[in-house]
């Protein structure tokens, strides 16, 4: 691969959705707040300004807890559907600049702008600029080699801003100075290194992530496996991952184009489901489900059609994507029809599951055999029971192990 | 052809056989209405070739005759006509239809009724003097109310997916001195039963389009419910045909009488007996009102996060009743929480349900309370009102759970 260095943005919006409500009632400016459910009904912060940050408040903590340290605290009831509004405005600026947009989250996304003759930071000061200027939001900006240092970049921005109001912090890391940046900085702003880690880091002496880097790399995947063997190139501040955009995230698909034309519907169907399943596995590697399924068709005359069906649910598994595109090859390819190209693909993605890993069962997962329906409930049983104690993670089904 | 009717009539038996106008044909004559003056009356009919309905409205003759029109300028501009007498006639030279009302006037280019597929009708007797095919096979009298009752609480749960052909249908089987209906989408199940004045002529079991009795039931709103609507089966059990009396030619924006008829699925049913739930371990019963309108609450925060919606049932201890709570989050824009009293027999249970089905079943239950039935939180739950048995009233919704 060519050494071409990358520049990387990240951009963050600061305390989002505090903005937000600030726009609309600007007598919350510089009050502690926060926006997030009720205290008595469990609530949670969803976003606290930066006074309210002085206090030690901090986002998904519970909003009781929230008024013990800060008991001057105003809760804001989130206001429903403005801030993906709001969201998609921003981002489209971002489009505006580059179409190499990865959108993280609703505040926060990646840019690519290598392909740009300007200096990254000053592309980064424009953007800042042009989201306040249009938008009256502040934001924050990492500047680096690649999307880990970059997000880091914007984390470390931001904390050394502490003046209670919005940071709009920009953070450069010059090429080459990646490892001597992460170097001083906790284990735990690593991604990747959650809580169990950290400690497990800390038992060995390492506190910081040049201590990663420090170690040796056998070392590291001795001791964490493949997991360590990552976390040591990223203490070093090495991340190749690409930019993925929403237009390639969105779809999926697989085509044939064969050597000879095929009339054998026999041979079709196969493909076809051979298709399915590798639409399937790429789905399933995203952790993602789609709504619906394309089937591509070339006659041998080049006259291309394509034909699309959504089912009730969202699909992902090869055989619920064989099913559609093989329901979509017999209403659209007449008998005998010769055919030059299928493809089978997939769109409107979304993820497979929620946070909590749930989906709509279908009648069809029920075992219709009492013994089996036995086992199938004590085994659900012992699942959750484990899950209860070790975390949602403890057990998986031998086919979600990747 | 010459005929004159009351604009209300006509905008009324358009609107009824405007639905079964193929909006996307190879055969343009399938886009458009067949219109045919005979008797006094005037026939209305159109056909995607999966369902078919006659309209006849009131009308008076002076010349019989027929001929087709487009269906949505002819629909457009009868509606836009204020409530007169409209005449129409035919220059049969060149199929032209010219209407007048008012002051407005309009000729029309149609296309030969001769074109036009024919649409099978029975023979009652009692009926205007058949023009089309008539179907032969057994006959049934259904009453109006109730059959429409039994169709709305049944098809919301049958497949709008098409790559499942059978599911767009619903099952409608007579057994006895028992008629009954079900659908299924695969998530949920619903089955009404109800018992027959008199049995039909003989056992059987067919697969209606769901479309079919979806036009079949706004029908009927508009029926007269004193007459009950015949349901005849052929003998080839290809075809059923569903009779509907209206109110009558002397009142304004009424139908005399409405044919539809649909082809019928061929395809065996799912047995779906299989996966009723046989025994359950909690019990909740709470006022039907209170929770839809809860259901509908959590529905605003769920629906941007898979429409999940989690039940947390739990019996009351020693005097309190218990209580049933539904929560939603958005993780985007917040979470809610509603709870309700609940009288619940049996265990404790967090469960996890799609908002939507919800809804589709509690809006179609009149009855003051419902009562909910579950085991775990992995299995399906059943809802009926309070008071009908699961042999007349069956709905299965199956839970939003991790997977497997």
């Amino acid at each position: 691969m060519s050494a071409q260095l990358r520049k990387i943005l990240h951009f963050d919006l600061d305390a989002f959705f505090c903005a937000v409500e600030e726009q609309h009632n600007p007598a919350l400016r510089g009050l502690p707040f926060a926006v997030g459910g009720r205290p008595d009904q469990r609530g949670v912060v969803a976003s606290c300004s930066y006074a309210a940050r002085m206090t030690g408040v901090h986002s998904a903590m519970p909003m009781s807890q929230a008024l013990r340290l800060c008991p001057e605290l105003v809760i804001v009831d989130s206001r429903m559907g403005n801030y993906g509004a709001v969201s998609r405005q921003v981002m489209a600026i971002l489009h505006e600049l580059t179409p190499l947009v990865e959108q993280l989250s609703i505040d926060e996304a990646f840019l690519d702008v290598t392909g740009r003759a300007e200096d990254p930071l000053s592309l980064a000061r424009s953007l800042q600029n042009r989201v306040r200027e249009e938008l009256g939001l502040p934001a924050s900006l990492g500047v680096a080699t690649n999307k880990l240092v970059a997000k880091i970049a914007t984390d470390v921005g931001k904390a050394a801003v502490r003046s209670g109001d919005y940071p709009r912090s920009i953070q450069v890391v010059p090429p080459g100075e990646e490892a001597a940046f992460l170097a001083p900085l906790p284990v735990d702003a690593l991604w990747g290194v959650g809580p169990k880690t950290a400690e497990r880091l800390a038992a060995l002496n390492i506190h910081t992530i040049g201590d990663i880097a420090a170690a040796s790399a056998a070392e590291m995947a001795e001791r964490f496996g493949k997991n360590g063997r990552d976390l040591h190139r990223r203490a070093q501040g090495i991340d190749d991952r690409e930019i993925v955009t929403e237009r390639e995230a969105k779809s999926i698909s697989q085509e044939t184009t064969f050597v000879a034309d095929v009339a054998d519907g026999e041979v079709l169907r196969r493909v076809v489901a051979e298709q399915a399943g590798q639409v399937a596995r790429r789905l399933g590697r995203e952790k993602m489900a789609a709504r619906t399924v394309t089937l591509k068709l070339r006659w041998p005359d080049f006259t291309t059609i394509t034909r699309q069906m959504t089912g009730e649910q969202p699909v992902a598994s090869g055989e619920e994507i064989t099913r559609l595109a093989l329901q979509l090859l017999t209403d659209n390819r007449p008998t005998h029809q010769p055919v030059r190209l299928i493809g089978v693909g997939v769109s409107g993605l979304g993820p497979a599951e929620d946070g909590m890993g749930v989906r709509q069962m279908s009648i069809w997962d029920l075992p219709t055999d009492p013994a089996q329906q036995a086992k199938a409930d004590r085994l659900n049983d012992a699942v959750q029971a484990l899950r209860k104690r070790f975390g949602e993670d403890a057990v998986r089904r031998g086919s979600e192990m990747g | 052809m010459k005929v004159s009717c009351f604009q209300e009539n006509l905008a009324k038996g358009l609107s009824i056989v405007g639905r079964a106008v193929s909006s996307r044909s190879t055969l343009p004559v399938l886009g458009n209405i067949l219109l045919e003056a005979k008797d006094n009356q005037l026939r209305l009919a159109a056909t995607n070739l999966e369902i078919g309905v006659n309209c006849w409205i009131g009308a008076r003759v002076d010349d019989e005759g027929a001929v087709t029109v487009p269906a949505r300028l002819l629909a457009e501009f009868v509606n836009s006509l204020p409530a007169e007498r409209i005449d129409l006639e035919l220059s049969v030279r060149t199929q032209t239809l010219h209407l007048q009302c008012a002051r407005y006037e309009a000729n029309i280019k149609g296309i030969d009724a001769a074109e036009f597929p024919i649409i099978p009708t029975v023979d009652n007797g009692e009926g205007p003097e058949e023009t089309a095919v008539v179907l032969e096979g057994s006959t049934i009298a259904l009453e109006t109310g109730g059959l429409r009752k039994m169709i709305d609480q049944v098809i919301f749960a049958a497949a709008t997916d098409e790559s499942r052909p059978t599911l767009t249908g619903v099952e409608v089987s007579f057994k006895g001195d028992r008629l009954a209906m079900a659908a299924t989408d695969g998530y949920r199940l619903s089955v009404r039963s109800v018992e027959l004045d008199q049995p039909f002529a003989e056992d059987l079991t067919v697969i209606v389009p769901a479309r079919s009795l979806g036009e079949l039931g706004r029908v009927i709103a508009d029926a007269d419910d004193e007459k009950p609507v015949q349901v005849t089966v052929t003998q080839a059990r290809n075809q059923i045909l569903f009779r509907v009396w209206g109110k009558g030619t002397e009142t304004r924006g009424a139908f005399h009488q409405v044919d539809v008829v649909s082809q019928l699925i061929d395809a065996r049913y799912p047995d779906y007996r299989a996966i009723v739930p046989k025994n359950h371990t909690t019990r909740t019963v709470v006022p039907t009102d209170s929770l839809l309108k809860a259901v509908k609450v959590a529905q605003l925060f769920a629906r941007d996060n898979a429409n999940i919606v989690r039940l947390g049932i739990q019996p009351g201890n020693g005097d309190g009743p218990g209580t049933l709570q539904l929560a939603a989050v958005s993780t985007e824009m917040g979470d809610n929480v509603n709870q309700l009293d609940a009288m619940v027999e049996g265990d404790d249970l967090e469960i996890t349900f799609n908002a939507r089905y919800l809804i589709d079943v509690l809006s179609q239950i009149s009855e003051p309370q419902v009562v909910i039935e579950t085991t775990q939180s992995n299995r399906p739950g059943t809802i009926r009102p309070v008071g009908m048995g699961t042999e007349e009233f069956l709905h299965v919704v199956m839970p939003m759970h991790p997977p497997r």
